[in-house]
């Protein structure tokens, strides 16, 4: 990669990670400035311009608004399939701004949690409080083979009380923050894993919703797009909101507020 | 719940395949019967509509349980749901029956038009909630689809003079058939619309029972 392919790379990658603008500018020309005093080849200077953004990331952080109210509250959740205990004793609280992970190995019951908290599945035992809308994204399903993602968009939209036209353009512009073009005339069976899973998202965020459950929604994204849906919970989180994510990937554990281990 | 009519239909016309042979499987029913005496092709088709729409209801309703929660969980009502789904699936079965109301109109003029109208009306209303009903008590598609073409063998093969046969849900089919066919008194067409009109009720009920079982607000979430 020659150094104006790789400086341009890092100003994307550093805008896909919500840097603010003025200190990728000093980023960038830092870099450059290395680059051309030291003639050193821009990848063994600095290595991937995703890793450098990423090293920068961490080092310059993200400004945190402090939790607020609580906006999610299972308490004592048990539930058991057949003789299997799955949860035993639960407890989650999120509050507004605020990012909880819930982890485990397969089969803990992650995904059962969720929908627990969704009110699509029953406990044995236990309470789930939610103030404010609910938005849910499952691990898999929850679309329509043939429907189009503007059709999705308006079907979701009008549930929330959105119009027609409002509801295809939030659903667009959500697509478009996760690097998709919704516009395609294409149905949700021709759509690749990923963009579908991305059309899911998308769909569980429309009408703006105070507490975000996603089951791994991250599932066939690619690198780019991986990185865009973490800006998006940050970004969320910032804005107020609570956010539940079953994960299994452990690299973004360091920047949530909760981590819930099953 | 006009937007989930809307979407629901838009989900069944872009299935060009599918629309062909539903159009199309009544034709069969029809053809078969129309060397016979009098009117059994006329019986048939109403039956072969009746099915037709049935099944497509059955796999419609399986398609959007994925969806459905989910839908819940954004604002909808659980009758906006189902009754979106029944809308688009009655103007398909207009679509289907209308062609063939016309066939009989000019295939066979000797027979009561106005019965055979009320027939394939009837058909249509029973035949849209019957598939959604099935397919809220049997989830599985293999099972529900095995249960529908019992009913539909055993509609064909019973006597319709035997009180049994009342127990099925297209009876009226065949008790307005003879009304219009064989030109019968009004008993026939009092019994047969009484009994298209009970099952109509009887599987609309289950369909909303099914409906709120199934996408209930549980009572352990509080939203506040």
């Amino acid at each position: 990669m020659n150094q104006d392919a790789w400086l341009t790379a890092l100003t994307d990658e550093l805008r896909r990670h919500g840097v603010d603008a003025g200190v990728t500018r000093h980023v960038v020309a830092e870099a450059a400035s290395h680059l051309s005093d030291s003639g050193e080849p821009a990848d063994s200077a600095f290595g991937a311009p995703s890793a450098y953004a990423r090293a920068v990331v961490d080092s310059v952080g993200r400004a945190r608004r402090p939790a607020g109210e609580v906006r999610l509250r299972a308490t004592d959740i048990y539930k058991r399939y057949g003789r299997r205990p799955v949860l035993s004793g639960v407890e989650l609280t999120v509050r507004a701004g605020q990012v909880a992970a819930i982890v485990g190995a397969n089969g803990s019951g992650k995904s059962t949690l969720l929908r627990i908290c969704a009110g699509l599945v029953s406990p044995d035992r236990g309470t789930v409080e939610v103030h404010g809308a609910l938005g849910y994204c499952p691990q898999d399903g929850g679309t329509s083979d043939f429907l189009l993602p503007d059709e999705h968009f308006v079907l979701v939209g009008a549930g929330r009380g959105l119009g027609r036209d409002v509801a295809r353009a939030d659903g667009r512009g959500r697509a478009a923050a996760l690097d998709w073009d919704a516009g395609t005339a294409r149905p949700a069976r021709q759509l690749s894993g990923g963009t579908r899973q991305k059309l899911n998202l998308v769909m569980a965020e429309l009408g703006d919703p105070d507490v975000m459950l996603l089951d791994e929604p991250y599932q066939g994204f690619d690198r780019g797009s991986y990185v865009d849906f973490w800006e998006r919970v940050w970004s969320w989180r910032d804005a107020g909101k609570a956010i539940v994510v079953v994960t299994h990937l452990l690299d973004r554990l360091d920047r949530v507020d909760l981590v819930v281990e099953l | 719940m006009r937007v989930v009519a809307e979407m629901a239909l838009r989900e069944i016309v872009r299935r060009r395949a599918v629309l062909l042979i539903l159009l199309l499987f009544p034709l069969a029913f029809y053809l078969s019967r129309r060397g016979d005496h009098l009117g059994q092709s006329v019986r048939f088709v109403c039956l072969g509509v009746g099915w037709a729409l049935s099944t497509a209801a059955l796999f419609a309703g399986g398609a959007a349980r994925s969806m459905e929660p989910r839908l819940r969980l954004s604002g909808y009502r659980t009758w906006h749901l189902f009754g979106g789904r029944l809308l688009a699936l009655w103007t398909v079965g207009v679509a289907i029956a209308a062609p063939y109301l016309l066939l009989i109109r000019l295939d066979q003029p000797q027979v009561r038009h106005g019965a055979v109208a009320l027939i394939m009306a009837l058909t249509v209303a029973v035949s849209a909630p019957l598939g959604l009903a099935i397919s809220a008590v049997l989830p599985r598609e293999l099972e529900g689809t095995l249960v529908l073409l019992a009913i539909v063998a055993l509609q064909m093969v019973m006597d319709p003079a035997g009180s049994a046969s009342r127990l099925l849900p297209f009876w009226f089919s065949r008790e307005i058939g003879t009304y219009a066919i064989d030109h019968t008194d009004g008993g026939y067409l009092n019994r047969g619309v009484a009994h298209g009109l009970g099952f109509f009720a009887l599987l609309l009920t289950v369909v909303a029972v099914g409906a709120a079982v199934r996408l209930r607000r549980r009572p352990h979430l509080r939203m506040l």
